[in-house]
């Protein structure tokens, strides 16, 4: 079944690359994620540019499976793919919006964002410590309404990205508010906030780690974990138990549409740990068994809810009126200032749905691929800050922005 | 030395044979031999906290494998640590403000050793307090202290290490000793007051004419009632018995002594009673962080009955009873078994017993656990000696009395269990 798929990011990238001369070759230039291919755009405004790249990332047929595959068929010649992937990566000055600067911080932040492993809130906080390092400024207020724009000019770029907005506001507040600003001259404060936006993607992987940490306790012998869609912080908990020689069974739900939950199946048979792949719609069916459900998140609201894949609301009440526990494992940098209300109440984040046979133009698609999860439905968070109730995020959020 | 010694086998002898009853009893007897273990440490000539926390660490994992279940001795435990932190911080701070002040050669050396240029005292002290303080999102992005960013190889003693020793002045010797035990003596005190603590705030929930239900007896309870009707607020008690120790006789006893209308029931008869009631007011035997409460058996059947009929169910709770745990299991791993002989007598039942009869095992099995775990979701609200708070602010209170680098020394102690 995986041809659909894999067609279907085949004839994306095809949409894409209509500017480049339509010769076969040209696919074999595409081989970055569709999201990079354009970098100073939202290529389709339609679709979040977030949820290209985690499905670029974690989706089952990768980018990299695909040009794996293509380069089998036909061989290609080196300088094509060193002129194609220069000519991506130098950032040029590209017309961002208004400012004409020689610097783009979405560049910037796309470039990072290229690496599978590094989170979203790091990619931003990375392209704006780039906007520091670039800057002409002289004095720490300039530098901040530099930044400012720079943070503004990204989250506009995709503002369904929670976390960074999240991570965009973090560190603005950091620039302005912490002990950076005791530092009298300006090159040393300037130097240090460098220095801490680098040690950040540092932090990201500790975050990971440590929460990793503190879920083992709640991970015993024999018990049954149902993860919905694919989280790298819920599989370094899975891999960690799994090395901690803990004995227990994963449901995987399948994640429709972009099969994150097969992406996810994957790696824990690597791991020898029994996984049981449900369909999304198995998740009730199944609950009778399942000890506890365990979640990643895009975001965590000042509620103390979570923003998740699409499902995740309702595996929560189905497991919430079975009395399963939810866990929800993020790292603290996903804590955003947002306060959802019902699940209209975000822009929502779109993503194309493939479903294998032509739809009538007449019939609506819901497109949105996350949902809101309140916070009543969840018992506890692990993060990195400990493990915490839902009611303890808004006080986090409370206290840093007061 | 060997004194001490001597005074913690027998106090961990009386943890192991179950000597002791009751957390504040417990709590107070562990703060004062830890006050002892404290006055009994030599102190070397640096790095005096970290020898500190050492030998009271050494201790505690002690007492704390002596009965897992009796949670106040960690939590004291854990209190005891991070008054020795607290005391200890207090302390660098003055003498890096003084030495700064001065801007003496040495306070040169301290900053060109930490790496950090232009360094003022205030940032060495926020950035040594967030040792103290649970990770946040704020210190998230400051300089992240390594014990806070990784709470499981618990190391302030490194960088608090170079702070005492830069800060080093033999005035200070003897001082942090003797700051910690005021502290500690301040500790033991606001243990043995924590009823009247509790109970002063009596009046602000027990209203005229109320009808108040409670589960076996506890003295936190008994004092809070009492100080309600000396308030002169009239009301009535219902006293479920407490199958099977029925130590909630003993209450009724008392609560008719101290002239309040009471009336007995038995412990099945709580929900045929619930709906006459107009709160629920229970003692616990701990807090875990989550607010759940580890509390006498019976009180999850209480508390469902009270969910049932919306009254308020109500936890007393020292704060010494606050843990800072999760219940991983809290049915199984935070329970214990008592004699059957409390259940079944023997004498009667001892055909159905025998071992030695029939296939081998016996028939009857008599199995009497002593505590129930109550979810946060059925408490309504807990008092404490600081005022009532909600389930969800419990890890607030917490985080206020520990410090994150010891709650790892559980872990270490109960994966070695």
């Amino acid at each position: 079944m995986w041809w659909r798929s894999a067609s279907f990011i085949l004839d994306r990238q095809q949409e894409q690359n209509t500017n480049l001369p339509p010769n076969p070759e040209s696919l074999l230039l595409s081989s970055p994620p569709p999201s990079m291919a354009d970098s100073l755009q939202n290529p389709k405004p339609d679709i979040s540019a977030y949820y290209q790249t985690r499905a670029a990332h974690h989706a089952v047929v990768t980018n990299d499976w695909l040009a794996q595959a293509q380069a089998a068929v036909s061989v290609q010649t080196n300088d094509d793919v060193s002129s194609g992937s220069d000519g991506r990566v130098a950032p040029t000055g590209g017309g961002t919006g208004g400012d004409n600067k020689t610097f783009s911080v979405i560049d910037e932040f796309n470039s990072w964002r290229k690496q599978p492993d590094l989170a979203e809130a790091v990619a931003a906080i990375r392209a704006l410590a780039a906007v520091i390092r670039a800057s002409q400024a002289t004095t720490m207020m300039e530098l901040e309404i530099e930044l400012k724009k720079a943070s503004d000019s990204l989250k506009a770029w995709d503002a369904t990205s929670i976390s960074l907005t999240a991570g965009c506001d973090l560190f603005m507040r950091y620039v302005t508010r912490t002990s950076a600003l005791e530092y009298e001259d300006f090159n040393s404060a300037r130097y240090r906030l460098i220095e801490r936006a680098e040690k950040f993607g540092e932090i990201s992987y500790k975050a990971r780690r440590i929460i990793a940490m503190l879920s083992q306790d709640f991970i015993f012998d024999g018990c049954t974990i149902l993860v919905h869609g694919f989280s790298r912080v819920v599989l370094e908990v899975l891999k960690t138990a799994a090395q901690n020689k803990k004995n227990f069974r994963v449901f995987c739900t399948e994640g429709r549409p972009d099969r994150t939950g097969l992406r996810l199946s994957n790696e824990l048979a690597k791991l020898d740990v029994p996984v049981k792949l449900l369909i999304d719609s198995a998740v009730a069916y199944t609950m009778d068994e399942v000890d506890m459900v365990l979640v990643g998140a895009d975001g965590v609201v000042e509620s103390g809810g979570i923003i998740n894949m699409m499902g995740t609301y309702q595996i929560a009440l189905v497991s919430h009126s079975m009395n399963k526990p939810v866990y929800v494992a993020a790292e603290s940098y996903k804590f955003a200032r947002l306060y959802p209300l019902d699940q209209k109440d975000m822009g929502p984040a779109l993503r194309t749905i493939d479903f294998g046979v032509p739809i009538p133009s007449k019939v609506e698609v819901e497109k949105s691929a996350r949902d809101y999860t309140p916070p009543q439905y969840l018992t506890l968070l692990f993060t990195d800050l400990g493990v915490l109730t839902p009611s303890v995020v808004s006080d986090e959020l409370i206290q840093l922005y007061l | 030395m060997p004194d001490t010694q001597a005074l913690v086998n027998d106090f961990l002898n009386k943890l192991k044979k179950r000597k002791i009853e009751g957390s504040q009893a417990t709590a107070k007897q562990t703060a004062e031999l830890l006050r002892s273990v404290i006055s009994q440490t030599r102190m070397p000539y640096t790095n005096q906290a970290a020898a500190l926390i050492h030998s009271v660490k050494a201790v505690g994992e002690r007492l704390i494998a002596a009965n897992p279940v009796e949670l106040a001795v960690g939590n004291v435990v854990r209190r005891v640590l991070h008054i020795i932190r607290e005391e200890d911080l207090s302390l660098t701070t003055a003498a890096m403000a003084g030495l700064n002040l001065s801007a003496e050669s040495d306070d040169e050396d301290d900053t060109d050793r930490d790496n950090h240029p232009a360094l003022s005292a205030a940032a060495i002290a926020a950035a040594s307090r967030s040792t103290l303080r649970p990770p946040s999102l704020q210190t998230l992005l400051e300089d992240v202290p390594d014990s806070a960013a990784v709470p499981h190889t618990s190391s302030s003693g490194g960088d608090s290490e170079g702070k005492s020793k830069s800060a080093d002045k033999s005035s200070r010797s003897r001082k942090l000793k003797h700051d910690v035990i005021e502290a500690v003596n301040e500790l033991i005190q606001d243990i043995s007051t924590c009823h009247e603590l509790i109970a002063e705030q009596a009046v602000e929930h027990i209203h005229q004419n109320e009808v108040i239900l409670t589960l076996g007896s506890s003295r936190t309870v008994l004092e809070f009632l009492c100080a309600a009707k000396e308030k002169k607020r009239s009301f009535r008690v219902f006293v479920a018995e407490g199958a099977p120790r029925y130590q909630g006789h003993l209450l009724a006893k008392e609560l008719v002594t101290r002239g309040l209308q009471t009336t007995l029931i038995t412990d099945s008869a709580v929900f045929a009673m619930i709906s006459r009631v107009n709160m629920v007011i229970v003692g616990a035997h701990a807090v875990m962080a989550n607010g759940g409460v580890i509390a006498p058996v019976g009180l999850n059947m209480v508390a469902l009955a009270a969910q049932k009929h919306a009254v308020p169910f109500v936890v007393l709770a020292g704060s010494h009873k606050l843990c800072p745990l999760y219940p991983h299991h809290p049915e199984v791993l935070l329970n214990e078994l008592r004699s059957p002989s409390e259940l079944l007598d023997f004498g009667e039942f001892s055909d159905c017993l025998d071992f030695g009869s029939g296939i081998g095992a016996p028939l009857l099995h008599v199995v009497n656990p002593t505590f129930d775990y109550v979810p946060p979701k059925l408490v309504s609200l807990f008092i404490t000696d600081t005022g009532g708070h909600n389930p969800s602010y419990m890890y607030r209170l917490i985080a206020d009395y520990y410090s994150a680098d010891d709650l790892v020394l559980e872990r270490r102690t109960a994966s070695g269990n």
